[in-house]
């Protein structure tokens, strides 16, 4: 489903983000990224999403050479996903049904199959009783919850999630992270990048984990922090 | 799973399409009600002030127009040379440059000269000693001096009076209002276009995380376009209503100050209707409000 090969990322600014990485996820997996600030797991996210171009190397997400992609059609690539962020990207000036509906009404959806959606995602976060509410009448792990039915509502094959529980208590980033793992038994390929050791410790999911822009450690089940036994 | 290939499916704007778009734009100018408002003045102080200025150059060009119009040659042919009237008539009328010829009413001039001086008649002056006058008008004023002298060479022609230094002046002067008028017509439609995209840019750099986040979840950038767009023509079309009540309001106070005081009402006006003005405005306006939208968006849209 998502394919690395040799992907390096200089900046303009001469900072190597990543260097020459080759990662395999496959459909239906669920993978955190961790790593320290600066480490590229963002970075690694943004090549996804072609919110940065690779220097060299390949990445193909869903059938889809990425970096070669006119960009007339990125946008077409970024309804095949779902992305989740940290600071919720929601629309201030809209509600939360707004929010939803204009994911759809940019792709030409009709106005029945938009409200079938939309009552769909919503249920399925939890968030019906909030649909008229703007952002900023909300909590953060609500507003979460709404970017998260965002991220849903094109039936994405792939779930990006950046730091999604970076502003929320621990508490709501369990509720969160469990919300993400049910969306991943559902059958979307699901990446998170978190630096939260607590979340990544109990989940036990594969950890990819960088440091200075290479990977490091590649561990199925694995725990935040790498455990010499 | 077969992936499907992302070419294969590229929305067109579709009727459906559009009908989103205006609302969109109609949410945007709700919800961002300060923003729209700063556009909004913004754009019709510009134009108010661009207004204006236009007015007043064209009322000053008007006038300036008017009092040269008034310039004609005074041919006097004294009262022996009656019989030479016609032929003189015809010789003047053959002048490159003679508009019309009027002959003056003696009878008339003489009575209201009495009227002006009534000492005129006692002093013994009986019967209307003016000569025959022709009024000559000129198509072209520019050639007065020449025409004038021409007139001098006719046979019988007493005295040509063509009042060709004011009128030289009055035209130099006609000139300069013209040049000043142009030139701060364009200096000021230069910075009303300016102050008004960088008043719409300002209202976009708020806005451009929300342009941002449309980019993220796939809005193509044609969509998050014509909104801006469609809001830019709307600031632009009410910022020119408001223009164009403020300057008929101004203009019709002026008209009514210079008629009771100055009474210069009839011969300073701009000439132009308040629905050319309203028009012109609006044109403007609107052309402003697209272009200044399309080019700032522009912008925003490229930095990935």
């Amino acid at each position: 489903m998502i394919q690395l090969h040799g992907v390096s990322v200089d900046y303009p600014n001469g900072v190597r983000a990543l260097g020459d990485l080759t990662v395999t996820i496959n459909k239906g997996e669920f993978a955190f990224v961790v790593g320290a600030t600066g480490s590229g797991k963002s970075t690694l996210l943004k090549l996804l999403y072609r919110e940065v171009l690779p220097t060299s190397g390949t990445v193909i997400v869903d059938g889809e050479n990425v970096p070669a992609l006119k960009s007339s059609l990125v946008p077409h690539l970024r309804r095949k996903l779902g992305i989740v962020f940290q600071d919720f990207k929601l629309l201030p000036q809209k509600n939360v049904w707004e929010n939803l509906a204009f994911v759809l009404k940019v792709t030409g959806a009709k106005p029945r199959e938009i409200r079938r959606r939309i009552s769909e995602v919503l249920e399925l976060v939890g968030l019906a009783h909030r649909c008229d509410s703007f952002p900023s009448q909300m909590s953060g792990g609500e507003q979460q919850r709404a970017a998260i039915a965002r991220a849903l509502i094109n039936h994405p094959t792939v779930l990006v999630a950046d730091e999604p529980t970076g502003n929320l208590d621990p508490d709501t980033s369990w509720e969160i992270v469990q919300l993400l793992e049910q969306i991943n038994v559902r059958g979307t390929t699901t990446v998170v990048a978190t630096h939260d050791s607590q979340i990544v410790d109990r989940m036990r999911k594969r950890v990819i984990q960088l440091e200075g822009g290479r990977l490091v450690r590649d561990e199925d089940r694995g725990a935040y922090q790498h455990c010499e036994l | 799973m077969s992936a499907t290939k992302i070419g294969a499916r590229i929305s067109t704007v579709s009727f459906r399409s559009v009908e989103f778009l205006i609302q969109e734009a109609v949410t945007g100018i709700r919800r961002n009600g300060l923003m729209a408002f700063a556009s909004i003045s913004t754009i019709a102080l510009s134009l108010a002030v661009l207004g204006a200025f236009v007015l007043m150059a064209m009322s000053a060009n008007n006038f300036a127009a008017a009092q040269i119009d008034k310039f004609e040659i005074a041919v006097y042919v004294p009262l022996e040379n009656k019989t030479a009237l016609d032929r003189i008539r015809r010789e003047i009328a053959q002048i490159r440059g003679v508009e019309s010829i009027i002959l003056r009413d003696r009878d008339q001039e003489w009575a209201r000269l009495k009227q002006q001086r009534p000492d005129i008649e006692p002093a013994g002056l009986p019967l209307n000693p003016l000569p025959f006058t022709f009024d000559v008008r000129l198509s072209d004023r520019s050639r007065t001096t020449a025409i004038a002298t021409h007139v001098r060479t006719i046979a019988g022609v007493e005295k040509v009076t063509a009042g060709d230094e004011v009128l030289n002046r009055l035209m130099m002067l006609a000139r300069v209002v013209k040049v000043v008028s142009y030139v701060g017509a364009a200096a000021l439609l230069v910075t009303s276009l300016l102050i008004i995209s960088n008043a719409i840019r300002l209202t976009l750099y708020a806005r451009r995380r929300e342009i941002r986040i449309m980019q993220l979840v796939g809005a193509t950038n044609q969509f998050i376009r014509i909104p801006l767009v469609i809001e830019g023509v709307v600031f632009g079309a009410v910022g020119a209503l408001v223009a164009w009540l403020l300057l008929q309001l101004g203009s019709s106070y002026l008209a009514y100050v210079s008629q009771r005081i100055m009474r210069l009402a009839t011969q300073f006006s701009s000439g132009i209707k308040p629905s050319e003005l309203a028009l012109s405005l609006l044109a403007l306006g609107v052309a402003i409000g697209a272009l200044g939208s399309l080019v700032s968006i522009r912008r925003f849209l490229h930095d990935q």
